[in-house]
């Protein structure tokens, strides 16, 4: 039919066959594609950060501002620079040299749920109390000072003179009166106390001394309430005001959205026209730093355009009370512009392309040669800022396990637990998955942390030693193996096989790594079955205590006492636990729940009894925790001490005051540890 | 006629109902709540929620109460035109779709315009000329485009753009012009962006749309009426133009009623892939972290939009072709 509308008609073989060439190059093209391995020497550089200086003496006394605030003066649109600092700055020396104003800071973030990606860049911190750049020390902050009183039962916190909201209004004492009263102890708001508001399970109290004192009082001495303010706790600043908690609020802008303040009718209307569906819901969005632009922060940058919208911007506080050594009011850069990746692959892609200035948060350290490799391309530098805490997997124990009683009897034997741990080759999975960057061992936090209980302890329980791991199974009762030399249980049902939860599309990839160990694990006779889960299928088994092993990671656990839920059984909301009945019995005072077994019970009272008691005896309560939990491995350190949460750092090689290495932690809001305020654009 | 309409008005009603129900029901499925993720989502980024916290958050969200009070408490909404908070983004959901919607419909009709212009003239061609070397190549591109996971050529696409062009990442508007209000700028801006999106968006669909045309042509080539009307002296083209091509088009007048809830959703993981502000993304989010309002309006939108495009397509077909009609009555 087709002779209707053409003369000839051509073979077609060799048309097929063309086709078939065509494929086979293309084929070829992709197959070339191969990554570079980089190199990680000097990826890794000395610890260092700016300083606050606290001594008046060296305090500036005559200020400067960014031009474009120093036009809104000459204008008559703002007061002049002192006027809008006070008399009581918050002087920071920057880490290298003073900076020049202006700039933005591109970065990326990944929706809404991503607010502690501007907390950790942007806040400042507001904490009243703030971490050294060491992160081992409290130092004042949005706070002039503190100090002590009654052995450690009131504590005052001197303010800021003339210190102001950015809208100008003054920062003082009724800031803090306000919360405590309005916010805190309203049941709407904040319907469960904080913990850390509270000592020995005894809630606090905020009162007025003058305008600029207050005073934080508790029926119990409180040793620990300057690393509580430091931390990011519920008393640390705005971060947590979206949840009603931060220890002072802005009294004269929330006021029209309290009930206490205003009629109920006027109030609901309110409510209905800003379309929410309660008034809590409202007063808790407007106070919201990441979400309201309206809301008078005292943070360096706030917030023009909220997290819900695809840029979330910040901008500069003309009324910020930071500024550094030489009187120029921080920060030097105008505006942060964070963009919305729609996925964590898109963030990555355009870091490797240059389209960030400084990013840290949700860099993926899998794609370190690729960093490296492009780094020239994209005008930037990586940075490796390895974290403190011991484990960036770690492997827990469910010690409450309840379904199988012979695994249940394994789990609550130390020996077990010590042997499955001397089982791990820790090595190969450091060189596989860290790339070499981390470090191999048990859970405890650096040595340099002050409750590290000492260097063997890295070391105790977490190397590689078949024989002894082997000897260990034989003599608890195991020594019976099948077939294919897998160990049998004691209760004569067969191989013993025990199972470990993971969660996939993590920064740390612990089902890959899990598989490594259940391949590890064949050596001593184990039978490891991994299973991966979704998320939420994951925190509803814990909770439902049907978890046997759990991998995750313990940052955070460096600061022990601010920190604990990867050191002892301490959150029923967990990926993985060590016991969800030993959570129960430790935050009911023991009316619910199981009590833990007696070395886990020392371990739990120890951590108690530290926030009652002078920093000294604290320090030597901590190592003693970590003793027990190396010596009893509660929890198995397979790889820490390594960049892949949050560690993996790329900044434009043009920016200044940069940190060779800065502390990486969630309770030091890293970067806001080397304090941003203080980086600038050279050029 | 009319009373045709009427009845199929009530039925479409009925149906995105029960699409209403269902979405509603299929978002509950999975374990765990929007906290329930909220928890692991803070968890991923080193922070905590206590137990404590996430009982008030339930009692906030009224998460506790039973579905159908859920579902109700949503419908009373849903009827005055308000679809309700997202629980993630804490900002009315229709504003929420409203930002992204517009963006979506611009992408998805410049592919789909993309598909036709191609996926037409070249499936007319590839059916006259059957056998010939340009029917091959658009045969093998077309398998080509069928074969190859359109998320993967857009990862190709995106990396050969960075590497080549220095092009930017993902996205349709560059950083400074994102948050700028309209202006020839921005429309420029967004002109330079789009065609990578519409490029890889349409591929797929125009593999498909060549194979469809050039089977439904081949078929009716070989009729009769064609022989006819050729021997009658109509030039060639005349006579494709003006009859086999004209009933070859039926299956693209059906495919509308798929056609317009993917202009409102766009293609999920392709957005995904390039970072494109579409509602695709914006629903996958929404199902993961199980924010329900969301989720289910959007479930319901793209319901509503499946309901009405297959009623505009059985319009347009009776309209396209008479034999239709003519079995309808």
């Amino acid at each position: 039919m087709t002779e209707l509308w053409r003369a000839r008609k051509t073979a077609t073989l060799r048309w097929r066959f063309a086709a078939l060439l065509v494929v086979l190059a293309m084929v070829g093209v992709l197959a070339a594609g191969a990554l570079a391995q980089g190199g990680k020497s000097g990826l890794i550089g000395k610890l260092e950060g700016p300083e606050v200086v606290t001594d008046p003496a060296n305090s500036p006394n005559v200020f400067k501002e960014a031009p474009q605030l120093a036009e809104l003066v000459k204008a008559g649109k703002l007061p002049p620079v002192a006027e809008r600092i006070g008399q009581d700055p918050l002087v920071i020396k920057p880490l290298h040299e003073i900076g020049k104003y202006g700039g933005t800071w591109r970065g990326g973030f990944t929706g809404p749920a991503d607010f502690w990606n501007g907390f950790r860049c942007c806040s400042g911190p507001d904490h009243l109390m703030f971490w050294d750049y060491t992160g081992d020390k409290a130092v004042p902050n949005i706070a002039k000072g503190l100090e002590m009183q009654d052995g450690g039962r009131s504590w005052l916190v001197h303010l800021r003179r003339g210190m102001k909201w950015s809208d100008g209004q003054p920062f003082t004492s009724d800031d803090f009166v306000f919360w405590y009263e309005d916010i805190y102890k309203n049941k709407d708001l904040v319907p469960t106390p904080s913990a850390q508001m509270a000592i020995n399970g005894k809630q606090g109290e905020i009162q007025k001394v003058d305008t600029y004192t207050v005073r934080f009082k508790f029926p119990d001495p409180y040793y620990m309430l300057p690393d509580v303010l430091a931390g990011a706790t519920d008393l640390a600043g705005q971060g947590f005001a979206y949840r009603g908690m931060g220890g002072f609020a802005p009294a004269h802008y929330l006021k029209q959205f309290h009930p206490k303040y205003v009629g109920q009718a006027e109030l609901d209307k309110k409510v209905k026209d800003a379309k929410f569906d309660s008034w809590v819901r409202m007063f808790l969005a407007k106070n919201d730093w990441a979400l309201n632009p309206d809301l008078p922060v005292v943070s360096p940058w706030k917030t023009v355009t909220p997290i819900n919208t695809p840029t979330w911007t910040l901008e500069r506080n003309p009324y910020s009370v930071f500024v550094d050594t030489a009187g120029n009011q921080l920060p030097y850069i105008d505006k942060v512009v964070l963009t919305l990746a729609e996925n964590l692959e898109v963030l990555n892609l355009r870091a490797i392309a240059g389209e960030y200035d400084y990013q840290q948060r949700h860099i993926d350290l899998g794609k370190l040669p690729v960093l490296l490799e492009n780094q020239q391309k994209g005008h930037y530098k990586v940075y490796l800022d390895p974290g403190d805490y011991g484990g960036d997997m770690i492997i827990k124990f469910n010690l409450n396990y309840d379904a199988d009683p012979e695994i249940a009897k394994w789990f609550n034997t130390a020996d077990f637990r010590r042997a499955l741990s001397l089982g791990i080759d820790r090595d190969q999975i450091n060189e596989t998955f860290w790339l070499g960057t981390g470090t191999p061992g048990s859970v405890v936090p650096a040595d340099s942390n002050k409750y590290n209980p000492g260097p063997q302890y890295r070391k105790l329980w977490s190397t590689l030693d078949l024989k002894k791991a082997n000897e260990m199974l034989d003599n608890i009762g195991l020594a019976k193996k099948d077939a294919q030399g897998y160990r049998l249980r004691a209760d004569g049902k067969g191989r013993l096989r025990i199972e470990i939860m993971t969660l996939g599309g993590q920064f740390v990839q612990y089902t890959q790594i899990s598989e490594m160990i259940r391949e590890q694990w064949k050596k001593i006779g184990i039978d490891l079955q991994v299973q991966e889960v979704e998320r939420s299928l994951a925190l509803k088994r814990t909770a439902a205590n049907e978890q046997q092993l759990g991998a995750w990671n313990n940052d955070g656990s460096e600061h022990l006492f601010t920190f604990p839920l990867h050191v002892f059984p301490f959150e029923l909301a967990a990926v993985s636990t060590s016991g969800p009945l030993y959570v129960k019995w430790f935050h009911s005072a023991g009316t619910q729940g199981k009590e833990p077994e007696p070395r886990m019970k020392e371990l739990m009272e120890k951590w108690k009894k530290a926030f009652g008691v002078p920093e000294k005896e604290r320090i030597q309560l901590g190592k003693d925790i970590w003793k027990i939990a190396v010596e009893e491995v509660y929890i198995v350190g397979v790889v820490g001490l390594g960049p892949a949460a949050n560690g993996v750092r790329i900044v434009k090689t043009n920016m200044g005051n940069i940190p060779a290495r800065q502390y990486n932690s969630p309770d030091g809001k890293t970067p806001a540890i080397s304090r941003p305020v203080t980086f600038y654009w050279k050029s | 006629m009319l009373a045709y309409l009427s009845r199929r008005a009530l039925l479409a009603v009925f149906t995105v109902w029960a699409i209403s129900v269902l979405s509603f029901a299929i978002i509950q499925l999975p374990p765990g709540d929007y906290v329930t993720s909220y928890i692991a989502q803070m968890a991923s980024s080193g922070s905590v929620v206590s137990e404590e916290e996430a009982q008030n958050l339930r009692i906030q969200y009224g998460l506790g109460q039973p579905i159908y009070v859920q579902y109700l408490k949503w419908m009373r909404l849903v009827v005055v035109g308000n679809f309700g908070m997202s629980m993630e983004w804490r900002r009315p959901v229709a504003e929420v779709i409203g930002d992204r919607l517009w963006m979506t419909v611009i992408v998805s009709v410049s592919a789909l315009l993309l598909t036709w212009v191609l996926a037409l003239p070249i499936g007319i061609y590839s059916a006259v000329r059957q056998y010939s070397p340009g029917d091959y190549a658009a045969t093998f591109a077309g398998f080509i485009g069928l074969a190859v996971p359109n998320f993967l050529l857009a990862l190709v696409v995106l990396y050969l753009g960075f590497v080549l062009f220095n092009a930017n990442i993902g996205g349709l508007f560059t950083l400074e012009l994102q948050d700028a209000p309209w202006s020839a700028a921005k429309a420029w801006d967004l002109a330079k962006h789009l065609p990578i999106p519409a490029l890889i968006l349409g591929l797929a669909g125009t593999a498909q749309q060549i194979r469809i045309m050039r089977a439904n042509l081949l078929d009716e080539l070989r009729k009769p009426y064609v022989v006819t009307a050729r021997a009658k002296g109509l030039t060639a083209w005349q006579v494709i133009l003006k009859y086999p091509v004209r009933v070859a088009l039926n299956p693209f007048a059906s495919t509308i009623g798929y056609t317009l809830p993917y202009i409102v959703s766009g293609s999920i993981i392709v957005s995904l892939v390039l970072g494109l502000p579409t509602v695709g993304p914006l629903l996958l989010r929404a199902l993961i972290s199980q924010d329900m309002f969301l989720a289910g309006t959007i479930v319901l939108l793209l319901g509503v939009m499946t309901v009405i495009g297959t009623l505009i397509s059985d319009i347009l077909l009776v309209w396209i072709d008479p034999r239709i009609r003519l079995e309808a009555t």
